[in-house]
């Protein structure tokens, strides 16, 4: 493997030594790119209670390109689809080089308690937010109690 | 009687610090035309040279209806090119400051001492924020008309990317959603529109930090934390939780009104249901390619 840029050591080195509240984000032992990710449900979201898993891998270029990041666990999201894609600008065409690892899991965190059904990725979880929000709460706190407790 | 008194004096304050700054001080007044918040933005002390002045910070003075018997509530906001070793020693200054003139009209002297310790430190003490280090002597840096500062060679290779990037998006485009002004190049930290010479600022030399800079290393309290995600993968995947790609990607391929995922009173309607999760399972080939990339070890 290349030599590992150093803001990427920066960034690993603080993001342990001063970690996010509510989420941690790890390297893998044989992939320093390569993040293993748990992220809480935010207090008063549908998703409370739960740690989400996810995935995040720094791209070659990083941090001239976004991180590409998944969710592993399954999350009933109108914005994160059955893949665990999400739907988030600056993953895409807004991320900026001063955006880091933690800033991006805090908007990853802060998009569920702030779900937009307007510019959704999972179809069928927007519509039934937009007709009927409170039938989509309920589902999306029943995957939480389902798939994403802790043991 | 003594309120009058004590807004005279205000008043007697804010007509001076109006003389003498003049346009660069806003003053905002209750419903009651009495002053509550005296605001400017500060820069060192430079003879007016605007390049040189690598900092700046916004000083806002609440003025409780009691001051000057009491003491004004500064707040800092927006500062530019310093950190929080900075501003808190600039806090606990402006804090002295107050006690010394307890009782008296301060805000000129406030804004003073600001202004002496910004043009004593005109160096950004803070960091690149795209290579995450300092800036060093013999360093090159660039200030943008935003107060931003990065290393030239930092600033060089994100115009270039954003640049390569816009002109990638635009040739897939349509020529009629195509955007006719071309490409703009932004501030990394916010986004303000700037213009720099990048012929300049690539030939600059890296940063000098990054040579010191550690290596990685895998520390046992990282196997730990990763032994513990394990677990939680585990049980999560034992109860069903696990988001199985593959078995998601032939779902796709089913055209059904109602799955196991979905919600049971709502219809999706399968001609829409096609149409997405098609387009969808294209992006994932793609996707799942990419993170094919980093189980290559």
């Amino acid at each position: 493997m290349a030599a590992l840029p150093r803001r990427i050591i920066k960034e690993t080195q603080r993001l342990m030594q001063e970690p996010v509240p509510g989420i941690s984000a790890i390297p893998d032992e044989s992939n320093a790119r390569y993040f293993h990710v748990i992220v809480t449900g935010p207090e008063d979201s549908p998703f409370e209670g739960g740690l989400f898993k996810l995935e995040l891998f720094l791209p070659e270029d990083y941090p001239m390109s976004a991180p590409k990041v998944r969710f592993i666990t399954k999350i009933y999201h109108p914005n994160i689809d059955r893949l665990g894609r999400i739907c988030l600008d600056i993953l895409k065409d807004k991320w900026s080089p001063a955006l880091q690892i933690r800033t991006v899991l805090l908007s990853i965190q802060a998009l569920l308690s702030a779900p937009n059904p307007d510019d959704p990725l999972a179809n069928d979880v927007a519509e039934l937010w937009k007709v009927n929000e409170s039938e989509a709460i309920r589902n999306a706190k029943e995957w939480t109690r389902r798939y994403a407790m802790d043991t | 009687m003594t309120a009058n008194y004590s807004n005279e004096r205000v008043d007697e304050e804010i007509e001076a610090l109006e003389a003498i700054f003049m346009d660069d001080i806003t003053i905002s007044y209750n419903d009651k035309g009495v002053p509550e918040l005296v605001k400017t933005t500060i820069f060192p002390s430079t003879a007016n040279d605007i390049k040189k002045q690598y900092v700046c910070v916004t000083f806002e003075a609440a003025l409780p209806e009691m001051y000057p018997d009491c003491e004004p509530i500064v707040t800092l906001k927006n500062p530019r090119g310093l950190d929080d070793s900075v501003l808190n020693n600039l806090y606990s200054a402006m804090k002295n400051k107050c006690l010394e003139y307890s009782g008296q009209p301060v805000i000129y002297e406030l804004i003073e001492l600001i202004r002496e310790n910004l043009t004593e430190s005109n160096l950004p003490t803070c960091q690149c924020a795209v290579c995450l280090y300092g800036f060093c002597d013999g360093d090159v840096f660039t200030k943008t008309p935003c107060f931003h500062y990065f290393h030239s060679f930092c600033l060089a290779k994100h115009l270039l990317t954003t640049e390569k990037h816009f002109n990638e998006e635009q040739e897939k485009l349509p020529t009629w959603q195509k955007n006719t002004k071309g490409f703009q190049a932004v501030c990394p930290v916010c986004r303000e529109a700037i213009s720099c010479c990048v012929d300049d600022l690539k030939n600059a030399p890296p940063p000098k930090e990054l040579e010191d800079a550690q290596n990685f290393s895998v520390t046992n309290e990282l196997r730990l934390l990763q032994s513990k995600m394990q677990e939680l993968f585990s049980y999560q995947k034992s109860r069903g939780g696990i988001i199985d790609i593959e078995e998601e990607e032939n779902k796709l391929l089913l055209i059904t009104n109602s799955s196991e995922d979905s919600p049971p009173n709502h219809d999706p309607g399968p001609s829409l249901v096609q149409v997405e999760e098609n387009g969808m399972s294209s992006m994932n080939q793609k996707m799942k390619s990419d993170f094919g990339n980093t189980s290559l070890r």
